[in-house]
């Protein structure tokens, strides 16, 4: 019995020291400055769903995009596996959304751009820092939730379309009219949702989600916005949160709450239960996604459509649409 | 204090509070066995070996009702429980380091469950980590009914074999020589613990459930020395630091109510540890210094 | 003088304990007559607690068949009482000496139901004759080695069995304690009850028992113990770590010197 149990230990030490990624993976291209990829589709790594559909629609046949986060995972608290990391490892440029966003990989991101210095990229960092708000609550740092800000986000879409032209020079002139195309795109996105959003009551107009995702939103489209918990779902709503966020709702008389689709539904439920115990019926307006995308192959899965849909959803909610 | 009269008032704060009173009382009287038959690493050993039966039940039927968790992280506390019992009998692996062993696989592999599960598809699957380190704050009625009708059968059962239990616990050779089955009893009795400590997981987690095993029910030993009354006096503190957890926890935001009621659990401990009558540190520490005035006067008169 | 069989107290036939490939009872054959009050004796390690435990069901045998009073063991546990060695159990358990008492009768009780009255009746009695109702409600970690020793008793008292086996009940006592354990065993000798008693102390087997058996993972011999508990059966039990003082005037009863151990 003792021998099986020591070979046992012994044959799971040796698998171990096998898998050690640094050791595995084959070398990519030499780290030089101008790396230039040729004769292949570029690959492309992302974090969130998001800058993967932005990846996708920009690079079209000159891209292999795959995403680590899939769908209905909560940025905030992933962590990367060992196979992400052999996927990272052989990807020409790695883009993550930045600004404390994927909290629990900052450690690997940070290994990477010591690896690959000109290929991990945040993709927010061109975005003026004074268009951003620091909330109190998250130890100065910058709300990272810029994708529901259309406008935002097209700056985004600019930072990759200058990452890929730099990758694939050759190809400028394809990713230049697919940039330009979804950006026109984006840009009639930006006035749906603003004309959806004025067609709610200016007092009807308040926002009630999971965790505090929707700041720009708010900021960009005209809404008063609150969430349970945090900028991070890391942190556990306490009984004092969802007590003042039931009394806000009740003397407001606000008609919808919202659920979001990475963050258990039970939290708001029980917002709903504190409201109804104040003798005010509030519906739960639907499911919002927040810090993911929906399920691929469906009209949410994609920006465009995961946009349209929450403020679709946040109208019918609030004008009782249901 | 003010805050306490929110226990009435707030919708909220009374729902969690009833929630974590209840895991505070089952918790502690089942843990009083444990305690004392020196098994108290098994609370830590079965929260944490519940985790892959979570992700497990999960998988398989893709909801993530209360209902469905429980029995899911039950059959596999219950199944580690097992795997400890076979351990020991047919290795030469100690108890403890059989029950130390069980968490860890347990553990691991409802981790790298909980990262494949990530890896799906599926838009269902958020917060299944919530189980953790619990979320007390989002206890619905239903949860509270759930935990409630666990929590009754297992005290009602703990009553119904009540001698039968202080036999295991105390003299197990010679209750199997009056012909009680030992085996099956203490079955029956890690079945008890595991249902205890099931319940518990949603309010306050994985990770910190062991602690409500181990300290109401440590705690209560140090100021009696009979059973019955240790078991009432450890739910009892299990209820108070259940409820004084919760209502502190209310009281500013972002205060979270799991770890919350484990300081309570342990500032209980601590104060009984220390002053507790007879078996109380402050109490022996008077005791030596009594003795020792006693000595040293008797040979100055002699 | 052989036995008949269906009149034995104790039949043991052919049996064998190991412990993982490592014999603790080897193809003991063992008949004890009803009404005796026996010793067994030999080294530690021996298998003398694991003997009785095998008789009663408490481990598993690899082998061997054991009857009691012609029926196994499951069948008479009524009439058996058990009382096992004082260390075998943690005497910092929250109870009190009256509660262990009364876990004597559980047995008669049954699954489920409460002691009540009779039970406590039973139990103060039984604490009385051995001398400890006026200790009935203390914790039993504030007893001394004999008085833990008097509750074991007790217990086994109020069981009212008709075959006792007590793992080494003289064991660390007071000499109250060994004089209330002697006047317990000759009552029960008196109302024809069997008595088996593992004992450690060889300088007492002749004064109080009248049967010995003499065991070192085998039966070296069993029998009374006038015929039995002579000096080359007891070299043969202790493998002549075993010294023999041998006065002028006690020249038939041998005396051991030094206890041996293996």
């Amino acid at each position: 019995m003792r021998k099986i149990i020591s070979l046992g230990l012994l044959w799971i030490t040796v698998l171990f020291s096998c898998t050690d990624q640094q050791r595995v993976s084959p070398p990519a291209q030499k780290l030089t400055d101008n790396l230039e990829i040729q004769g292949r589709p570029i690959r492309v790594v992302t974090t969130i769903g998001m800058i993967a559909d932005l990846a996708k629609n920009i690079g079209g046949e000159m891209v292999e995009v795959t995403s680590l986060m899939g769908t209905g995972v909560d940025p905030h608290l992933y962590k990367a596996s060992a196979g992400d990391v052999t996927l990272v490892s052989q990807a020409d440029l790695i883009l993550y959304n930045g600004l404390h966003l994927e909290a629990g990989m900052s450690g690997v991101l940070e290994r990477l751009s010591d690896q690959k210095p000109n290929q991990v990229l945040a993709v927010t960092k061109n975005i003026d820092r004074l268009k951003l708000t620091a909330p109190p609550e998250f130890a100065g740092a910058y709300d990272p939730h810029v994708w529901f800000d259309v406008t935002l986000w097209t700056n985004v879409a600019e930072t990759i379309r200058s990452a890929l032209v730099k990758l694939m020079p050759s190809a400028e002139a394809h990713f230049q009219t697919r940039a330009k195309k979804y950006i026109l795109q984006l840009e009639d996105l930006h006035i749906y949702v603003k004309e959806k959003a004025t067609q709610i009551e200016a007092s009807k107009r308040v926002l009630v989600t999971a965790h505090d995702a929707f700041g720009y939103f708010g900021q960009a489209y005209g809404f008063e916005v609150r969430g349970l918990q945090g900028i991070s779902t890391a942190t556990e709503a306490g009984t004092a949160d969802v007590r003042n966020l039931a009394q806000f709702i009740a003397d407001r008389k606000i008609p919808a709450i919202f659920v979001e689709s990475s963050v258990p539904r039970q939290s708001i439920e029980a917002v709903q239960a504190a409201v109804q115990a104040r003798k005010f019926e509030v519906q739960i307006g639907g499911e919002l996604f927040s810090d993911a995308m929906g399920n691929p192959d469906t009209k949410e899965g994609t920006y465009i459509g995961m946009v349209q849909h929450n403020i679709d959803t946040i109208f019918d909610g609030l004008t009782g649409n249901n | 204090m003010q805050v306490f009269l929110y226990l009435f008032s707030d919708y909220t704060l009374r729902t969690v509070a009833i929630g974590t009173a209840i895991l505070g009382i089952v918790s502690g009287a089942l843990g009083s066995y444990a305690v004392l038959r020196k098994q108290s690493l098994v609370g830590d050993a079965i929260s944490h070996a519940a985790l892959p039966g979570i992700c497990l039940a999960f998988l398989i039927t893709d909801s993530k009702a209360p209902f469905v968790m429980v029995v899911g992280a039950s059959l596999a506390g219950w199944l580690g429980i097992l795997v400890v019992t076979a351990i020991v009998r047919n290795t030469r692996i100690k108890e403890d380091a059989a029950l130390g062993i069980i968490l860890a696989v347990f553990f691991g592999v409802g981790i790298v469950l909980l990262t494949l599960i990530q890896k799906m598809p599926n838009a269902n699957q958020a917060g299944l980590d919530k189980f953790l380190f619990g979320q007390a704050a989002a206890l619905l009625e239903r949860d509270i009914k759930t935990m409630g009708i666990i929590g009754v059968m297992v005290i009602g059962l703990t009553l119904l074999f009540w001698k039968e239990f202080k036999l295991l616990c105390f003299d197990p050779a010679f209750g199997a020589s009056l012909g009680f089955p030992m085996k099956i009893l203490d079955i029956l009795l890690m079945t008890l613990i595991v249902m205890a400590i099931v319940i518990g997981l949603q309010a306050v987690g994985v990770v910190l459930m062991s602690a409500m095993v181990v300290a109401p029910a440590s705690a209560a030993r140090q100021w009696t020395n009979r059973l019955a009354f240790m078991v009432c006096l450890a739910a009892f503190f299990g209820a108070m630091a259940g409820i004084t957890g919760a209502v502190i926890s209310s009281t500013a935001a972002k205060i979270p109510t799991g770890p919350m009621i484990v300081i309570c659990a342990s500032i209980i401990f601590l104060f009984s540890l220390a002053f507790a009558p007879n078996r109380g540190l402050i109490w022996r520490l008077r005791l030596k210094k009594v003795k020792f005035d006693l000595e040293t006067t008797e040979v100055d008169s002699g | 003088m052989p036995i008949n069989q269906s009149s034995s107290a104790i039949e043991v036939t052919d049996l064998t304990v190991a412990y993982q490939e490592k014999p603790v009872l080897w193809d003991i054959d063992m008949s004890v007559p009803p009404g005796v009050l026996m010793a067994i004796v030999g080294p530690n390690g021996a298998g003398k607690t694991t003997l009785i435990k095998a008789i009663l069901g408490l481990v598993r045998s690899t082998s061997g068949q054991m009857l009691i009073y012609g029926k196994p063991y499951q069948q008479q546990r009524h009439i058996v009482s058990y009382v096992p060695q004082r260390g075998s159990v943690d005497w910092d358990f929250p109870t009190t000496v009256k509660d262990v008492v009364i876990m004597g009768r559980y047995g008669a009780l049954g699954w489920l139901r409460r002691p009540g009255k009779q039970e406590k009746k039973l139990a103060s009695e039984a604490m009385e004759k051995v001398g400890i109702l006026n200790l009935e409600n203390r914790q039993i970690s504030q007893l001394s080695g004999g008085q833990q020793q008097r509750v074991f008793l007790a217990r086994a008292l109020t069981q009212d069995a008709q075959i006792y086996f007590m793992d080494e009940p003289f064991q660390g006592v007071d000499a109250t304690t060994e004089r209330a354990i002697v006047s317990l065993l000759q009552q029960f000798r008196q109302e024809g009850k069997t008595v088996v008693v593992v004992h450690h102390d060889l300088q007492t087997v002749s004064d109080y028992f009248d049967w010995v058996t003499l065991l070192n993972v085998r039966r070296i011999a069993s029998g009374p113990v006038d015929a039995i508990f002579n000096e080359s059966n007891l070299r043969q039990t202790y493998g002549g770590r075993i010294g023999f003082l041998k006065t002028e005037q006690e020249m038939s009863k041998p005396q051991v010197l030094t206890e041996p151990t293996l």
